[in-house]
């Protein structure tokens, strides 16, 4: 039996730069931010699936919350759509250059801020920062127990049974709500975008008071947080250098033009996979 | 951050590697870690420390010793038999508190353990922590910017925390002198362990265990660890690794009958045909997946970003197969062959099976 509550059930979601598109991709291979197209960070889309499947499954309501510069509205407006209930954004200057620290330390006091989450979904990583670091420094801070690589969430009766990815297997996990999970690309893939969400986000264009109810915007002040543990100030790592990959190897022997049999026998005469192959048979 | 914090200039200290332990067995990259340590703690002329966590551990401390550990921490509690973000941070935190100055460095491998533990000690420690690591130094570093005066300074030993970046082709050197620990999680398969040498002394230290109730509120029921093929990628002697270039899952299977040619064989997927669920997530090599070293990879349809290419760019030889003669792929591998996947394949199927029959005067096949 399936114990059906009112939860109330967080995700993070973060806006990244399109990798995919070549627009704002400096020739030296940095990332103009201003040029670059904007996506909703992959991963969070996991993280997405989970807390609405959670709530179609269990009941409760669902928070989106984003920290980033005002665009960033977009990926909760995108969350709205899928059948989010509210968003969050926790916008502030101050938060410019933050680290994995800083931003976990301003999502928390955001999480505070908002409500008694009883899950908090989070992306496994994220494209840009890319380091799979905010959700247990988070869980951290909120003296939460985790689950990391989460590919499979239920809650029955009232307790918290999932499955995650560990060094080649599984894992079967038990726990009490609330707890944070950060989702595998290996959960189930977002849904459609639902009817009735996409519906209310073009009414809530048109209506901008109506909006500010639904995509909350707030700042540092506001949630109470301390804008030195924030920014380039409250993180304890810097970018300290950045240099271009050199070209490894940059000899590639090259084989082209001709029928897939000579290809093959001119790789065969050229490498010495035979010898490769003996040697492994050998063994 | 405290004031302490700002004023220490990153003096030299330690390095600490957190062993990584699974199903009773150490993890090679642990030995890896303790390899990259020795470099960075020989530069400092200070200590190499390893803390390994579990229960009954028989000859591992020693063998921590062997490559290259100078002290060895056992936190031994019939709890820490198995890998648990709760117990095992309270005791790894403890431990740290006990020390009477903290490691320089800590570092720790970027597996999923490794990676599910190392962001709760550093926001524990308010420390920095640089993820996915590929190559660590020890180095000076001078902070200039104004925005922060009192980090402004010279600080003589940073650790360098060196990792691919975001966007196609940056190396990122992320520092955090400020204060220590400074700490890193590293890939498997990259760095290099020492060579065993058995004569090595060092010092076994038994460190006490004090779990609380509430690092109990998790609870494993049940651990499955697949050895089927495909899965133990990092051990396979050759990989036949697949990208959107196949055209749909079903170029898999083409994968799979050549893959059969070669004795010790798994597949390999590049990130965006594990992103479109043409194959699981466990086959995924690169970045965000696993680091391989096999003695060779067959790329098939791959284009060789960046982010794949860090995770296999260290293979014995690297063929890759791609219509576009201008892919990055081309620019790495040892031998390039312009065309069809599907064209080049089953080609490939014939002469290489073709090869074992005659080394074996046997029926084409895979020697199991
Ligand atoms: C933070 C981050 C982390 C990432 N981590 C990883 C990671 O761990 N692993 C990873 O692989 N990627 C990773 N990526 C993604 C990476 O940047 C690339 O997008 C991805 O590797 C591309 O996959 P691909 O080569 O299969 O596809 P594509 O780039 O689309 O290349 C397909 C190639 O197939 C060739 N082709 C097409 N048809 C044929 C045919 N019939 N025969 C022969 N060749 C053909 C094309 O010429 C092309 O070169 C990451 C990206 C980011 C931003
Ligand atoms: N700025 C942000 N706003 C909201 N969520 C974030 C932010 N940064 C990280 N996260 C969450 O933390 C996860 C891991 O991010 P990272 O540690 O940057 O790889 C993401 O998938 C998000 O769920």
């Amino acid at each position: 039996m399936l114990a059906t509550g009112s939860y109330n059930i967080f995700v993070l979601v973060k806006q990244v730069p399109d990798q995919g598109s070549k627009a704002g991709i400096n020739p030296d291979g940095t990332i103009d931010r201003a040029k670059a197209k904007r996506m909703l960070n992959p991963f969070d889309r996991y993280a997405l699936q989970a807390a609405l499947f959670t709530k179609r499954t269990y009941g409760g309501t669902v928070t989106a919350i984003s920290m980033g510069p005002p665009p960033a509205t977009e990926v909760l407006l995108e969350a709205l759509e899928h059948g989010v209930d509210l968003g969050y954004l926790l916008c502030d200057r101050r938060l410019a250059a933050s680290d994995t620290l800083a931003t976990a330390y301003a999502l928390y006091k955001t999480i505070l801020y908002v409500g008694k989450p009883d899950v908090i979904f989070c992306g496994l990583q994220t494209t840009d920062g890319d380091t799979a670091q905010v959700g247990p420094q988070l869980a951290e801070r909120l003296n939460l127990p985790q689950i990391t690589y989460c590919e499979d969430f239920a809650i029955v009766n009232g307790k918290v049974e999932a499955q995650r990815i560990i060094e080649g297997g599984t894992q079967k996990v038990v726990t009490d709500l609330p707890v944070l999970v950060t989702v595998a690309n290996s959960y189930h893939a977002l849904e459609y975008k639902s009817f009735r969400g996409a519906w209310r986000v073009q009414q809530l264009k048109r209506n901008p008071e109506e909006m500010s109810k639904y995509i909350r915007t707030v700042d540092l002040d506001v949630i109470g947080a301390d804008a030195e543990r924030c920014g380039l100030k409250g993180s304890p790592t810097i970018v300290a250098a950045t240099e271009k990959v050199g070209e490894i190897g940059g000899n590639c022997c090259m084989f082209e033009g001709n029928s897939p049999e000579v290809l093959i026998s001119d790789l065969l005469a050229a490498a010495n996979v035979k010898e490769y192959i003996a040697a492994l048979e050998a063994k | 951050m405290s004031d302490e914090a700002v004023t220490n200039f990153c003096p030299k200290g330690d390095v600490l590697v957190i062993a990584e332990v699974a199903a009773g067995e150490l993890q090679p990259v642990t030995l890896e870690l303790l390899g990259a340590g020795r470099i960075l703690s020989d530069k400092m002329e200070r200590s190499l420390l390893c803390l390994v966590l579990g229960h009954n551990l028989g000859d591992i401390p020693q063998k921590l010793i062997e490559y290259g550990a100078d002290v060895v921490y056992v936190a031994d509690h019939p709890e820490l038999y198995q890998y648990r973000t709760l117990t095992y941070r309270r005791a790894v935190c403890d431990f740290l508190e006990s020390l009477p100055e903290p490691p320089h460095t800590t570092l720790l491998g970027s597996t999923t353990t490794g990676r599910d533990l190392a962001p709760r000690i550093a926001a524990h420690f308010d420390t920095g922590l640089t993820a996915d690591c590929t190559e660590l130094d020890i180095g000076p570093y001078e902070h200039k910017s104004k925005v922060d005066p009192s980090k402004v300074g010279l600080y003589p030993n940073c650790l360098y925390a060196i990792r691919p970046s975001f966007g196609e082709s940056l190396k990122a050197r992320i520092l955090g002198p400020w204060k220590n620990p400074q700490m890193a999680t590293a890939r498997p398969g990259v760095m290099i362990p020492l060579k065993l040498d058995p004569n090595r002394v060092g010092k076994i230290v038994n460190v006490p265990v004090n779990l609380q109730p509430e690092d109990y509120r998790l609870v494993v029921a049940d651990t499955v660890r697949e050895i089927s093929k495909g899965f133990k990628l990092t051990e396979a002697d050759v990989i036949i690794a697949g990208g959107f270039g196949l055209g749909s899952a079903d170029g898999f299977e083409l994968l799979k009958k050549l893959a059969d040619c070669f004795p010790n064989s798994a597949i390999g997927a590049s990130r965006k045909v594990v992103d479109l669920g043409w194959i699981p997530y466990q086959h995924q090599v690169g970045q965000t997946g696993k680091t391989v070293r096999p003695k060779l990879y067959i790329a098939c349809g791959i284009s060789g970003a960046i982010q794949h290419r860090v995770g296999m760019s260290k293979s014995g030889m690297i063929i890759a197969i791609n219509k576009d003669p201008d892919a990055p792929i081309f620019k790495f591998a040892n031998y390039g062959i312009v065309g069809d996947v599907y064209q080049i394949i089953p080609e490939m199927i014939k002469e290489f099976g073709a090869v074992i029959k005659k080394e074996e005067g046997e029926p084409v096949g895979r020697a199991r």
